[in-house]
């Protein structure tokens, strides 16, 4: 199937998720996609799970979802997994090696979901109305939207390039990378978000709050920026190369 | 909403000019202090841009016909990041080989483009551009300085302020008026070619907060130019410089002002034995964001190479870029201040000259303000 087609239904099945999605979901195939060909699954490497991810963020859908993708890579039977890492662990695969699968699978999710709160937040701007015009028409609200559209771009970049090659060599030190600044990026991009919606942001029927706190959820899991952040150091102070040399390999 | 960035790789033929770029570097720049190389495109050495240019690294991606040396956007990136993140001096030729030769390879005559540019790759045409005047800084359709139409050319009068080293180079590109009145705000604007020998020029070197000289004040009085002077078309100056400030923000010079610093805070924690938990977050954290903002600008230079006009993309990149930048002195300033015993005067040397400077990083080339707001145009905002 071609690229385009595949995450084509992939948000088809997404957007079409009732109460209980798991029996959809195993049903559907997409479980398996990074199990092997041979053995019923998609083959797929981590570039390949990225726009799952991302699409999972983009439409809050349960982080579970990937993390039970993640799960089957050694459990072919996981379902409704929350957190792959222990079943990895349990099938074998190196505690660190676990940790970053399911950290960098996080970010891509996160990525996903500070995406889709920059479309709510261009949207909410441009047609709430306040001393007679949009929003959006004000500097001081234009300058917080750039702002939130870099940490977008920037966020997506750190996931993406984490998310390359075989699910088991996946490097540590990007995944380090993808965490800390997905982090980052959610913390501007929920602030600005609340900021720019008002009031009807923290209301229970407002969509807002279940990606923001779903970020929220995925800072907290995985480790967060500051224990990525001292793992990335150790590893840059035990080099002896230069700043430009170590971000060349990330 | 902006298309995402695609990521992008060096090929291994452009990957291969690093080793040789960093071979050069580490043989000229040896020795030399880390504030004096924290100038890196703040520091102005004739003879470094013409060795440089000797091995054919000044207007690497200019056409082979005009004296460049033909090749890609990412081996630009290469020789780039390696000049910067080393904190070579590349003032002298920077602005001739990044902006002023692209401009007259594509509005220049003839005879400007056979004589200029291949002046330009050799490294002994040094180019300055004359933006701000006293009373016209961001708002660039307020300039007053002004060339009325003679008999052979070109009469100019006014001045310019702030012109990055408009005292050392041989030739400006000035943005002035040459119709209309200030009211007309963009209409009638134009970019002149001026050779600052011309009678009548006189430059006055400005003292940085440093002690540098690193920008001056140039007075034009009665300033006879030829017909050629005028660059493109009369009136179209406001948007041929809008497409020149796309070629200053979309290279990778807005990552690695504050590198060296980096490095020699780095080779100090080292020194010191096993990094503490703070001193290995803050390593981190920075090196985080040094990476991201790398590979962003690798995706833009992809969309230079397909031939794309990344202008929101590299206003995006520029605007996080200056602030990290920025950010660097600060944290490491923190850091320093905690340390128990002597802290290496070199490190401090640097960290000082950093930490003055650093609010330029958010100015030159377009104020945080001016690329927030470009990027609120791209979104649809404005």
């Amino acid at each position: 199937m071609n690229d385009d087609l595949f995450l084509d239904s992939f948000r088809k099945l997404l957007d079409g998720l009732g109460a209980d999605p798991w029996p959809e979901l195993s049903a559907s195939g997409f479980l398996d996609v990074l199990r092997p060909e041979a053995e019923g699954g998609a083959g797929l490497d981590l570039s390949g799970l990225f726009p799952l991810a991302f699409e999972t963020g983009r439409r809050a859908a349960p982080p579970a979802i990937v993390q039970t993708l993640l799960a089957r890579l050694v459990d072919p039977q996981a379902v409704a997994c929350a957190d792959a890492a222990p079943v990895l662990a349990a099938g074998g695969v190196p505690a660190e090696t676990a940790r970053a699968l399911c950290g960098a699978a996080d970010a891509a999710v996160m990525a996903g979901l500070i995406d889709s709160l920059q479309a709510m937040t261009l949207d909410h701007a441009s047609t709430r109305r306040q001393f007679g015009r949009e929003i959006s028409k004000f500097q001081a609200i234009q300058h917080q939207i750039a702002v939130m559209a870099e940490e977008v771009m920037a966020a997506r970049m750190a996931a993406e390039t984490a998310l390359m090659g075989a699910p088991l060599e996946v490097s540590g030190a990007a995944t380090a990378v993808a965490k800390l600044r997905c982090g980052e990026a959610a913390l501007v991009c929920s602030g600005v978000a609340h900021a720019v919606h008002g009031a009807i942001g923290v209301s229970a029927e407002h969509a807002l709050h279940r990606y923001t706190g779903a970020l929220h959820r995925l800072r907290l899991s995985h480790g967060g920026e500051a224990w990525w952040a001292r793992r990335l150091g150790e590893w840059a102070l035990s080099r002896r190369d230069d700043a430009a040399t170590l971000a060349r390999s990330l | 909403m902006l298309a995402p960035l695609v990521p992008a790789a060096i090929g291994p033929e452009d990957e291969a000019l690093r080793a040789e770029v960093r071979a050069f570097l580490a043989e000229r720049l040896a020795g030399v202090p880390g504030a004096r190389r924290a100038r890196t495109w703040m520091g102005f050495d004739a003879d470094f841009s013409r060795d440089l240019a000797a091995r054919g690294w000044v207007g690497l991606t200019l056409p082979v016909e005009f004296g460049g040396g033909g090749r890609s956007p990412f081996a630009r990136f290469v020789l780039i990041e390696e000049l910067l993140a080393a904190g070579a001096p590349v003032a002298a030729h920077w602005i001739a080989e990044r902006q002023s030769a692209p401009l007259l390879l594509r509005y220049g005559t003839e005879a400007q483009r056979r004589d200029i540019v291949p002046r330009i790759c050799r490294g002994e045409a040094f180019f300055c551009i004359g933006m701000s005047e006293p009373n016209s800084g961001s708002d660039l359709a307020s300039v007053r300085t002004r060339a009325e139409r003679t008999a052979t050319g070109w009469r100019l009068n006014g001045s310019k302020i702030w012109t990055t080293y408009g005292h050392k180079a041989h030739y400006m590109v000035a943005l002035v008026r040459t119709s209309g009145g200030p009211d007309d705000r963009q209409a009638g604007l134009s970019q002149l070619l001026i050779d600052l020998k011309t009678p009548g020029v006189t430059a006055r070197p400005i003292r940085d907060l440093a002690g540098d000289e690193h920008f001056s004040e140039v007075f034009f009085e009665d300033v006879d130019l030829p017909e050629d002077a005028l660059i493109g078309q009369e009136g179209q100056g406001w948007s041929q410089v809008n497409a020149e400030l796309a070629f200053e923000r979309s290279g990778p010079e807005r990552l690695y002002s504050s590198t060296v610093l980096i490095d020699e805070w780095m080779d100090f924690i080292r020194s010191r034995g096993g990094p503490t938990e703070s001193e290995a977050e803050l390593a981190g954290r920075m090196l985080a964001r040094l990476a991201t903002l790398r590979n962003m600008s690798l995706a833009v230079t992809g969309q230079l190479a397909r031939g794309e006009s990344p202008v929101v993309e590299a206003s995006m990149v520029k605007d996080l870029g200056a602030s990290f930048e920025q950010s660097i002195p600060a944290l490491i300033t923190d850091h320093l201040a905690s340390v128990e015993g002597p802290v290496p005067g070199p490190l401090l040397a640097t960290l000082d000259y950093l930490a003055g400077m650093s609010p330029t990083f958010s100015l030159r080339g377009g104020t945080r303000e001016i690329l927030r707001g470009i990027i609120a145009r791209g979104l649809g905002l404005r």
